[in-house]
Order: structure tokens, then sequence, then C-alpha cells
């Protein structure tokens, strides 16, 4: 295999082609798509929504899925901005609890999983319904207002006027989770429960642990991401996480993983989260309504998911050939 | 016997809530030796082989390594003394490299240490060169052809230090040079002193290649470890079912005269078959041979109107037929198929017998407004259960609760009742014991005998020269030729042989 064949293989190479593209095409139309204010705003963007997307991969990763990555997001939130407004407690240390609370939502979540063998959908869509209940009980759907200046300052400070503070954490998470996921056995064993796991099981590796660690590891990003979000719009709005779902699922799909399992690639996903996060800010530059966002991350979704299938039926017609 | 076994089982019993699957059943593994382990299903084989490797703990006896006793609590508890299992079904996870995949079982150890990528490509290395296997360790197992996915499970096995080496139906998707290869690599790790054994319903295989066997039967040994020599396979045949094979034997069938019920000419179709030309003949029995992803089950399920046919002329009857669903292929055409894996395709396990025997003709029994009912059905489907024997204590029992055998009969009787002129029945004899197996060839004798089409795909050779009149062979999505059945197994065999092997660029080498 040549080595240009084999970039033509990564998951990363179609994204990529797509957002240089998609840049061209929006820089063409609108000159101050590249400002560095413009360049600001879409790495917020990018930073949060990549979080979000991280924590559903991790579970895409062993073959199952997490409905409860914006109810875990949303109750780290107010936690956050609660413990903060309410104890008087350091934001350091909030975020440290916040932080602590979704690892253990998730943990929660993958216990009850591999212990029941209840598939993760039944499992998640019931603690989203938990965990966004006691979110809106703490609450009582009224937002934390008292956010501390520095907390401030996070949300809104910058690298060199370009690169916002809160994409520091996420690219910290992105290089832990490819290191992870490529280079530690613990990540591999997410990967081979998700790609066969019957063997994975036969091969020694304790599935049940895997499965849970994958959970703790996805509701630990949903609190991540939570966090960030309210550093950013700076209150505790318990509709935090209200609309991460299909966010979190189109990102992965769209950089090529398999919903069965077995299969992700963080720079994949991350481009996944540039493409939409493009696309948002194209639909505000040719001002078109907003609200069509959604309408357009469910066709993306189809679009990727269709480029998916016929990459793998391609790949079998051409294993039979040779 | 002057060698030491190097792995014993005593007396080894196994009951399960209701059942005694294992009854005190001993073998016995020399060193540097192909021990086959033969039974029909039921007969306790996979449960013993649980018991050795340590899925399940056994109920009472022994298991002796080296002659001091040892005691599994689970898989890895055997691995870690020695003893290897190649599974029938594969167990590689896909996306991983070859390298990776050998050495999962070292890296389960640990969850944090760095995997050392470097270091796995080189120690895999040895490992395929050991089996002359030339392929590159850090390639994706996905890649890999099902005879190099095997192999490398072989090396996962020898890289774990196995001194006993399990191989659950090995051959069952290899095509013969790939299993002639194979057979050289076993040969080789049995005269280095490693101890095998050889679980294969191919007895021709078993014969070729083990020097011992142990045959269960209920449970029991029926044999128990003696040498080889001097068995064929009819002793082998006696052993396992307790009797000689009885019935099943091929007669010479003419439907020369008889008109053709279905012509293929030129096919092609939207999963990759070319040049497809055959014909069935009112009547006659047409084998399909070939190995395992030759295509043949997709050709049936085109012919069914499953996939799309892209070029070249279906006739059935003598009238060009555009099937374009299955609904038409069975309500127009009066075609039938009975699915291979009749467990996810072909019956509905957890409805009735009744409903999984009328299924296809709901649509014809259909009164007024399309409502059915269960008298209409019962009156429709009775006459093929009672004629097929079907064991089943009502028409109201769950299809999931009976045997693989008379699941297989259900099957076959709902397309009776259907009343199709051609039956297509794909690899009938997957899970079912030797005397019902006799028993189903009978049947699809007489079928084809009161005018049915009978079209059988399978990939036991022995299977197909007991019931064809003629055998059409496939390889790699095309037709490679026909040969008319003359019943005797060496001539037959090697003429399908040729076929396969006909077009020496289409020769795989594993």
């Amino acid at each position: 295999m040549t080595p240009f064949s084999r970039i033509l293989r990564t998951d990363w190479f179609g994204p990529l082609i797509i957002v240089i593209l998609a840049v061209v095409v929006i820089r063409a139309f609108s000159p101050q798509f590249l400002s560095p204010l413009n360049i600001q705003v879409l790495l917020l963007a990018i930073a949060v929504n990549a979080l979000i997307a991280y924590a559903q991969m991790m579970i895409i990763a062993i073959g199952q899925m997490n409905l409860s990555v914006g109810a875990i997001g949303g109750l780290a939130a107010i936690s956050f901005a609660g413990m903060m407004e309410v104890w008087g407690i350091p934001a350091p240390l909030a975020a440290a609890l916040a932080l602590l609370i979704g690892l253990l939502c998730g943990f929660v979540n993958g216990v009850m999983i591999a212990v029941t063998g209840i598939s993760a959908f039944v499992i998640t869509l019931a603690t989203l319904a938990i965990y966004k209940g006691i979110n809106l009980g703490i609450t009582e759907a009224q937002p934390f207002y008292g956010i501390p200046a520095n907390v401030k300052a996070f949300g809104n400070g910058s690298l060199f006027n370009l690169i916002p503070l809160i994409a520091l954490p996420t690219l910290v998470a992105a290089v832990g989770l490819w290191f992870l996921l490529f280079r530690l056995p613990a990540g591999r064993f997410i990967l081979a429960v998700g790609g066969n796991e019957h063997a994975a099981q036969l091969s020694g590796i304790k599935v049940g642990r895997t499965i849970t660690l994958a959970h703790a590891i996805s509701g630990f990003l949903a609190a991540g991401a939570g966090i960030l979000v309210v550093a950013r719009v700076q209150v505790g709005q318990p509709s935090i996480g209200d609309d991460w779902l299909i966010l979190s699922f189109a990102a992965p799909v769209i950089g090529g993983a398999i919903l069965t399992g077995g299969h992700v690639s963080v720079a994949a996903t991350t481009l996944g989260v540039v493409i939409v996060a493009l696309i948002t800010q194209a639909l505000v530059l040719f001002n078109i309504d907003p609200f069509l966002v959604q309408v357009v991350m469910g066709g993306l979704i189809l679009v990727a998911v269709g480029i998916n299938r016929l990459r793998e039926t391609r790949m079998q017609a051409l294993k039979r050939s040779v | 016997m002057d060698v030491t076994p190097i792995f014993e089982a005593k007396n080894i019993v196994k009951t399960f809530p209701g059942v005694r699957a294992l009854k005190g059943v001993s073998l016995s593994l020399l060193p540097g030796s192909v021990h086959a382990l033969l039974g029909e299903n039921g007969a306790g084989k996979s449960t013993l082989i649980k018991v050795i490797t340590g899925v399940h703990r056994q109920t009472s006896g022994q298991l002796l390594l080296n002659g001091e006793e040892v005691s599994f609590g689970s898989t890895h508890d055997a691995v870690a003394k020695g003893i290897g299992v190649v599974h029938q079904e594969r167990n590689l996870i896909p996306r991983f490299s070859v390298a990776e995949n050998i050495h999962l079982e070292q890296l389960a150890n640990s969850w944090l240490r760095p995997v050392n990528y470097t270091a796995l490509n080189q120690s895999a290395r040895r490992w395929l060169e050991e089996l002359n296997l030339d392929i590159d360790p850090a390639m994706p197992v996905s890649d890999l052809s099902v005879a190099q996915m095997q192999l490398v499970e072989i090396a996962k096995a020898l890289s774990l230090q196995s001194r006993v080496l399990l191989l659950d139906e090995p051959t069952a998707s290899l095509t013969s040079s790939e299993a002639a290869n194979l057979f050289t690599i076993l040969r080789r790790l049995r005269d280095n002193g490693a101890s095998l054994v050889f679980v294969s319903h191919k007895l021709e295989e078993v014969v070729e290649i083990c020097d011992r066997v142990t045959v269960l039967r209920d449970g029991d040994n029926a044999t128990e470890s003696r040498p080889m020599a001097g068995l064929g396979r009819q002793d082998l045949v006696q052993m396992m079912i307790g009797r000689a094979e009885s019935g099943g034997t091929w007669r010479k069938r003419d439907s020369a005269a008889q008109p053709v019920v279905l012509q293929l000419k030129d096919l092609a179709t939207s999963v990759g078959h070319k040049d497809i030309s055959m014909n069935v003949r009112k009547g006659e029995i047409v084998g399909l041979y070939g190995l395992v992803g030759a295509g043949r089950s997709e050709l049936a399920k085109a012919i069914m109107g499953r996939f799309r046919v892209t070029s070249g002329t279906v006739e059935v009857a003598g009238q060009t037929a555009r099937i374009t669903s299955v609904a038409d292929a069975i309500h127009k055409y009066r075609l039938g198929y009975v699915s291979e894996d009749r467990k996810t395709e072909g019956l509905i396990l957890p409805h009735s017998v009744l409903a999984n025997a009328g299924v296809p003709i709901w649509r014809k029994l259909s009164g007024f407004l399309g409502g059915l009912r269960d008298s209409t059905v019962r009156r429709a489907v009775s006459p093929y259960l009672e004629k097929l024997e079907v064991k089943t204590p009502s028409l109201a029992q769950t299809v999931g609760n009976l045997s693989g055998g008379n699941q297989q009969k259900i099957s076959v009787a709902k397309w009776l009742a259907a009343g199709v002129q051609l039956l297509i029945v794909d690899e009938p004899s997957v899970g079912i014991d030797i005397k019902t197996k006799a028993y189903l060839h009978d049947l699809l004798r007489e079928l084809a005998d009161s005018g049915t089409s009978v079209i059988v795909i399978s990939s036991d050779m022995p299977e197909i020269i007991a019931l064809a009149d003629r055998i059409v062979v496939m390889n790699d999505y095309r037709i490679q030729g026909e040969v008319a059945n003359i019943g005797t197994y060496d001539t037959m065999s090697q003429a399908i042989m040729g076929l396969i092997h006909r077009d020496p660029h289409r020769a795989q080498v594993a």
C-alpha cells in the first residue's frame, strides 16, 4: 500500500477535505469569516462541542450509546455553579467536584449496564430522566447567576486574542483520549470490547470493567463540557445539555465512527465538530434562520452514515476482488 | 503405550439443571499427536471442550496436566496452564492489527502500561514465521482472508505457550488447498511435540490427519483415546451413532426427459455474480457445491428476489421471470428457500409451530378483509407436518423449544404447504445429527420423486454426492462447471475438486 492510499483510507482525510472546502467557500462569500474575532467565536463553539462529542464517542467505541450525556453535563454544570454561588466553594474545587459528579453518573450507568446486561439505550434513557430530574429538583428550574469573576475571566479569556482559554481543556482531553485509545491497554480494551465482545472476553479482558470504565470517562467528559458552558455563558442554566444529543452523535458519525463499536477516531470526530460549527456559522453569515441548524445537522448525519456505508461495501468488494 | 499423556480428563461428569450432559467421560492426550474428538450434536463434545478450556467447571471428575490435577475456574486459568483453543467462530478484533490480536491475552494483564507496538510486531513476526504465514503483523485483521485469520488464531494460541491446542471445526470455511496447508502446519506442530485435538464433522479429514480418536455418544465414551490405525469412515460413523449408517444412499434418478423448471442464462447480480448459467428440471435434485463464500446462498437469494439481478435472464417453467421481491418468488413463481441459518433467517423462534409453518401461505389463505383463522392454517399445514413427522407436543408449541432436526423439518414443511415447484435447500444438515440427516435426505428424494425440483446447497461433499443427480460447482461467485453424479465418492470428489481449481488464477493459497 502506498503512503497516499494509506492516507485515503484514514477516517480524518474525508472530513479534512470537507473542512478545507467549507473554509474556502465561506471565505469567498464573506471576507470577515476569517477575522480573529470570528475565529475565536468558532473555536469557542468547537471547544465545548468537541467534549460533548468525545463523551458520546467513548460509548460508541464500545458499541453502545449514551442518551444521558446531556443530562450528566447539565447536572455537573448546575452543581458547579450552585456550589460556587450557594456554598462559596472556590472555582477550582467546585470544578473538580463537578467533574467527580459526572464521573460518578457515568460510573453508575456503566455498572448497571455491565451487571444487568440490559441495553445501554434503556439504562441511559432511564438515567437521563433521573439526572435531569435531580437537576430540576436542585434548581427548581431557576438559573444560578453568582458566577465568580475568575470563572468569567477564564470564559472570556484568550491566548493572543485568538485561541479561547476554554479550548485548552478540550485540547488536553483530545490528546489524552488519543493516547488512551491507541496507546494504553485500557483504551485498547474499550475498542476490543466494541469490536468483538466475545473474543475480548476469551482473551482475558474483563468486559464488565471495561464497559464501566468507558461510561465513567464519558460522564467525566460530559461534566467537563457542562463546566465549560457555565464558564462561557456565565450563568448556571438548568437547561444546559438539553440540546446535546443530536450533536453528540453527529460528530463521531461524520468522523467515520462505526455505531456497532470497535472503531472511532479522535481526530475525525474533532473534524466532525468543526464541520458542524462551520455550517452553523455559514447559516448565520448568510442570514439563514439559525433554527434550521437542526435540519442541517440531521441531514449531515444521514449523508455521513451513507458515506460510511458506501465505504464499507466498497472495501468488502475490493477485498473479494483481490 | 510408553508415552505418558500430557493431558487427561478422567470420569468427567457435567450436569446442567435437568440434563446430564456428560456422564463420566474420559480422554487422554499424548504429546506429538493429533487426537480426533467425534460425536453427534448433543453427544457432549462441546460440553467436554468447554470443561477442558475452563468455560464450565465439571460437576465431578478430574483434569490432569502432566499427571497433576488442575482446576480451571475461568478460560484464563486454562490458557495460563497451556490449554489453547481455536473456536469455530472467529475470535479476533477486526480493526486491530495482527500483532495486537496475537498478543491481546498478554496485554489484558495491565490497564495502564503503554503498548509498545514495535515490540509487539517483532514478537508476532516470529509466530507468523512459524506458521509460514507471510503477512505484515501491523495489518488489520479485517483485511485478511478467512484462512489467514484462522492461522492468526493458531499463532495466538501458540504464542501463549500452548501445550494442548483444541481446534473446533477448523476447516469449516476453508477451501481444500487452504485446508491442506493447515494440515501441513498441524503435522509440523505435531512433529514438534504439540498435542492437538481436532474436532470435525468431516470424517474424511479426521481419517486423514488424526492418529488417535475419542468418540462420544449420549454423554458417554463410545470409544476412549484409541489409535486411529485400522479405522475407516464407516467404523467412526458406527461408533458415533451406535449402528451402521442406514438409508441415505445415492440412487440413480433420471429426469433428462422432464421439462426445465428453472433456467438461468448469463446471470449477473448486484452482489457480484457473473456469467451464471444453469438449469433445473422437474423432479431433479441439483447439488450446488462450493466452499463457504463461493456465493451459493447469495445466488439462491438472488433467484428468490432478495438481491437484484443486473443482467441475464431467469426463466421459470419456460417463461421469462422478473422476480423483484421474495413475495413474487413465492406467490407468483412458486419458489421456496430453506435458509442455512434457520435460527435467524428461516424460523421465528419465539412463535408457535403453526405460525411458522403458515407464514408463506397466510396471504393465500386470508379471507374477508385479510382475516386469518387458525383452523384454516391448521388444515393447510397439518398434513405436511405429519408427513415429515415433526415431533411436537402441539402446534402451539414455541419453535425455539424444539430440537434442531425438528426445526429443520418445520422449515421444509412450510414450503411444502406453500406448494412450491422448486425448493432451494441451503446447507440442510448443519446442526443436525446423522440419523436425522439420513432421514432428511430420504425426504428430499421423495419430494423430488413427487415432482418438486430441488436445489441442494452444501459444503459437505459426501452429502452432495449422496443426494444430487447433477452437481454444479461454484467458486468466487461464478459457475466453475457441472458434472453428472454417479454416486461414487472417490471419482466424484476428484471431479468436483478438479472443477473448483480449474482456473489456476483463482486457486487461492493461504
